[in-house]
């Protein structure tokens, strides 16, 4: 079998190979590059005919919305996937990646989202872990100095050596991972949406390493939802569209508009909708929300047809109010009232029986049952409007499901599909669809409500957000990207460890002014 | 269409959906070459066909039918599995023998409301504390029969008068215990599949945190697992008592580890939040005609018990491969 896919690989080197050697030409040699890369799932096709090359010391994008074929693209260079036809080139030949272990030791090495370190190791032990040169004897002062110099490289030499990874912050881990696999003698490093969960300045800290990197002539693939990162780190960017490759194109001079019409193949008309446009009565009110040793002293008010975020960095709270409201945090204490009625804070069921609906940004762990069917997500919280003596009724739950994703945008054949065949983009409209509509006097509230979610679903999503809030909803938000903040909410309430710093009208906001209060640099010491 | 009636549970019940990997595909043709072996077999093996091997065949597996069916709730629930369904079968009976003098509803009555309780209490434990239930389990089999054997003296009881004799007849010519067997297949998979309770079942099994974050009671909905588990296993304990006249500790030896093979071997996800009742019934009867079969062809009971463990240990790896998709 394998030698068949082989020979199917050589054939379709040669009609891509014109396409390669044009890019190739403007640039250093390549490092690693695909040629007529092709790769389905049954009947959808996830990858067609892709072809780039990645030249030495260069940060090359890659941005698409969810589905174009980015985690393909990824997996098929790391060895997870085989491709259907196509091949990958290290330095310009052929090469044989068809487990993880074969990627690693041709130099293409993936910082994985999950960090895959062991907390309870130190830095310099989790660094030397499970590499091929570490001899059966050790030469640890030898080692040790090559650590060390590997975290120097990377800027990050304040990492002790003999700290154990679980003292460190998730920044930092990404920084001693990226030394991992330096060690390794990774040629391509590649980043998917590693600043996800990173604070502003772990970010700086990553961008500053992955530029050493660059300068030790190594490669990066850098793939990211947030297009301001992509112009601040990448060179080039490859955009891919429904499993082709739509271009590779030089950042400079390149207008964000333009990127975002190549991602979609379309104008993106407005990512952000309109400001609310009437405001009712208020609908939730919290006085003295506290969240030992997190949050303190935290007052707000929301109205019917608002969106009030919550901006923060990751920890400073901003993400565990809309937790504690929706009745996640055990040890919340605080009075909190819903329509004029007291809500009892610890208690998820009771949220939901004062009409607070969750929609949480971490799906997998809190927001889709993978293994259940879209239709049996959609309806998973109404299952009692739709049951007589604890029997349900069949129809009317699918009748419901298909409302309601007809109202979220999710095409009704897919009913059936299970939630994890969905997109990234279509789970967070799942999750969405299953907390709208039970009462329309209703609170939403959303964590991150677009983190991994494409600029096409991405704007989907705002819209549907504002169209629930104009028919009376209120919605709360917490979320760590700025853009999204400044572009949708209608008040805005900043958060720095756990203390309420500014609270803005939509009028009044603005980026920089967020980007002081939630990173306070009067006590920014650390 | 008449497709679309059935809700998605109940679909899946019979529906294979065929993975779109090569991996997964292969996985799935592995499970119908074993099943295609497993008839050839026992087409090809002389007296397999006959009414006494059949029936025999078919009593055994009711008794550890049940208590599968039991078993699929708890692991459905996202708990894997219980030690303890073997005292409670045995217990049940114990109880129910000791309780004839109240008359057969009475007894009928007690011993599910026992086996119901000491489940369910482990179903609260797990539930509300969130406790390890492999763990739990493994506590409430020692306490329940340090409990019992106290209490009985390590003795069997035995009935007085012929109360139970009723349940050692046939209904419509159908053996009592694989009587009680189709239908506790049937309500279970009605209760899974187009209940209320049944769907959060699945929920919560596929995902404990997201069902909570959906306003339900996941702990509330695991206690009902449990309790429905505990009356699967009564109703086994009940009737292998009156089969035997008597109630002994040692009767449930080693069936809730039959019980969790049938499960797995049925194709519910250990994992849980994925499988069914009837899926559990498939499993309870491969694993029987396997037994079968190698009786006939002269295998002692130790290499029936090496050959469920390697049936077990197969069927988990290839869940395990499915999985890693």
């Amino acid at each position: 079998m394998n030698a068949t896919a082989t020979a199917r690989n050589a054939a379709a080197v040669a009609p891509a190979d014109a396409a390669g050697t044009r890019e190739a030409a403007a640039s250093p040699p390549p490092v690693v590059g695909v040629r007529g890369l092709s790769k389905s799932f049954g009947p959808i096709a996830a990858l067609t005919d892709v072809s780039l090359d990645i030249a030495a010391g260069e940060i090359r994008g890659i941005c698409g919305e969810n589905g174009a074929g980015k985690s393909t693209l990824v997996k098929i260079l790391t060895g997870v996937y085989r491709p259907d036809e196509g091949s990958v080139l290290v330095d310009g030949a052929p090469a044989a990646v068809t487990t993880p272990r074969q990627a690693q030791e041709l130099g293409i090495a993936i910082v994985a989202q999950e960090l895959s370190l062991c907390p309870d190791l130190s830095v310099e032990d989790n660094i030397w872990l499970g590499s091929l040169r570490v001899p059966f004897l050790h030469k640890r002062p030898e080692l040790r100095r090559r650590a060390a110099e590997t975290l120097a490289l990377l800027g990050a030499s304040h990492i002790q050596l003999d700290a154990a990874v679980a003292t460190l912050s998730i920044g930092e881990r990404q920084l001693v991972e990226i030394a991992r696999l330096l060690t390794r003698d990774a040629r391509v490093l590649i980043l998917d949406e590693p600043t996800a969960t990173l604070t502003d300045v772990e970010i700086e800290r990553i961008f500053a390493a992955l530029q050493a990197v660059k300068r030790d002539g190594r490669s990066v693939l850098y793939i990211t939802h947030r297009l301001a990162e992509v112009y601040t780190i990448c060179d080039r960017v490859s955009v891919l569209r429904n499993g082709e490759l739509v271009t590779t194109v030089a950042l400079k001079g390149l207008d964000r508009a333009a990127l975002i019409e190549l991602m979609l193949g379309r104008p993106s008309g407005e990512m952000y909708p309109e400001e609310a446009r009437a405001r009712g009565a208020p609908a939730l009110v919290v006085e003295k929300l506290s969240l030992p040793g997190i949050v303190d002293d935290f007052t707000m008010t929301v109205r019917r047809g608002e969106i009030l975020c919550i901006a923060g960095q990751v920890g400073s709270g901003a993400a565990e109010i809309i937790a504690a409201l929706a009745g996640l945090v055990y040890d919340a204490d605080g009075r909190v009232t819903v329509n004029g009625r007291p809500l009892k804070l610890g208690s998820p069921a009771a949220a939901a029986r004062r009409g607070i609906m969750f929609v949480s940004g971490d799906r997998a762990a809190e927001g889709v049952f993978r293994r259940l069917s879209v239709l049996q997500n959609l309806v998973a919280t109404r299952l009692h409007d739709h049951s007589v003596l604890g029997f349900l009724r069949g129809g009317a739950l699918r009748k419901a499901a298909a409302r309601l994703a007809s109202s979220v945008g999710i095409d009704r054949r897919r009913l059936r599909a299970r939630a994890e065949e969905l997109s990234g983009g279509n789970q967070q409209k799942l999750a969405f669809g299953r907390s709208i509509e039970r009462q329309s006097d209703g609170v939403l509230l959303m964590n991150e409500p677009t983190r991994g979610i494409d600029v096409g679903a991405r704007a989907e999503i705002y819209r549907l957000m504002r169209s629930f809030c104009d028919e009376g909803y209120a919605l709360v938000m917490a979320s760590s990207d700025l853009e999204e903040i400044v572009g949708v909410g209608d008040v805005v309430i900043t958060l720095y460890r756990g203390r309420q710093v500014g609270h803005y009208r939509r009028s009044e906001v603005s980026m920089h002014r967020i980007v002081a209060d939630i990173t306070h640099p009067r006590d920014a010491t650390s | 269409m008449t497709d679309q009636a059935l809700p998605a549970s109940l679909r899946d019940a019979w529906r294979l959906r065929l993975p779109f990997s090569r991996r997964g595909r292969v996985l799935v043709a592995i499970r119908f070459a074993a099943l295609l072996a497993l008839v050839i077999v026992a087409i090809m093996t002389p007296g397999f066909f006959t009414a006494v091997s059949l029936f025999s065949l078919l009593n055994t597996t009711s008794f550890i039918g049940c208590v599968a069916v039991g078993m699929t709730f708890i692991t459905l629930s996202g708990n894997i599995m219980s030690f303890a369904l073997s005292v409670t079968l045995s217990t049940s009976g114990i109880v129910f023998i000791a309780t004839l003098p109240l008359g057969l509803p009475g007894a009928l009555v007690v011993a599910f409301a026992f086996g119901a309780a000491i489940t369910g209490i482990q179903g609260a434990v797990v539930g509300y504390f969130r406790a390890n239930p492999i763990i739990v389990s493994m506590a409430a089999l020692a306490l329940i029969t340090g409990g019992a054997t106290l209490i009985t003296q390590g003795q069997g009881v035995y009935p007085q008068g012929e109360a139970a004799a009723a349940l050692k007849g046939r209904i419509l010519g159908i053996p009592m215990p694989l009587a009680a067997f189709i239908v506790t297949v049937v309500v279970s998979q009605i209760v899974l599949s187009f209940t209320r309770f049944g769907r959060q079942l699945y929920m919560v099994g596929s995902n404990w945190r997201a069902a909570l974050a959906a306003g339900l009671n996941p702990a509330r909905i695991v206690l009902g697992a449990y309790v429905a588990a505990g009356l699967c296993t009564a109703l086994a304990g009940i009737l292998m008592a009156a089969r035997y006249s008597s109630g002994d500790l040692e009767l449930g030896i080693g069936y809730d580890y039959s019980a969790i093979s049938a499960v797995l071997v049925g194709g519910t996800a250990i994992s849980g939040g994925e499988g069914s009742a009837i899926r559990s019934f498939i499993g309870a009867f491969i694993i029987a005609i396997c037994q079968v079969l190698l009786l006939l062809h002269g295998f002692s009971t130790q290499i029936q018990y090496l050959a469920i463990g390697v049936i077990v240990l197969v069927v988990i790896m290839l869940q395990t491969l499915a999985d890693a998709e």
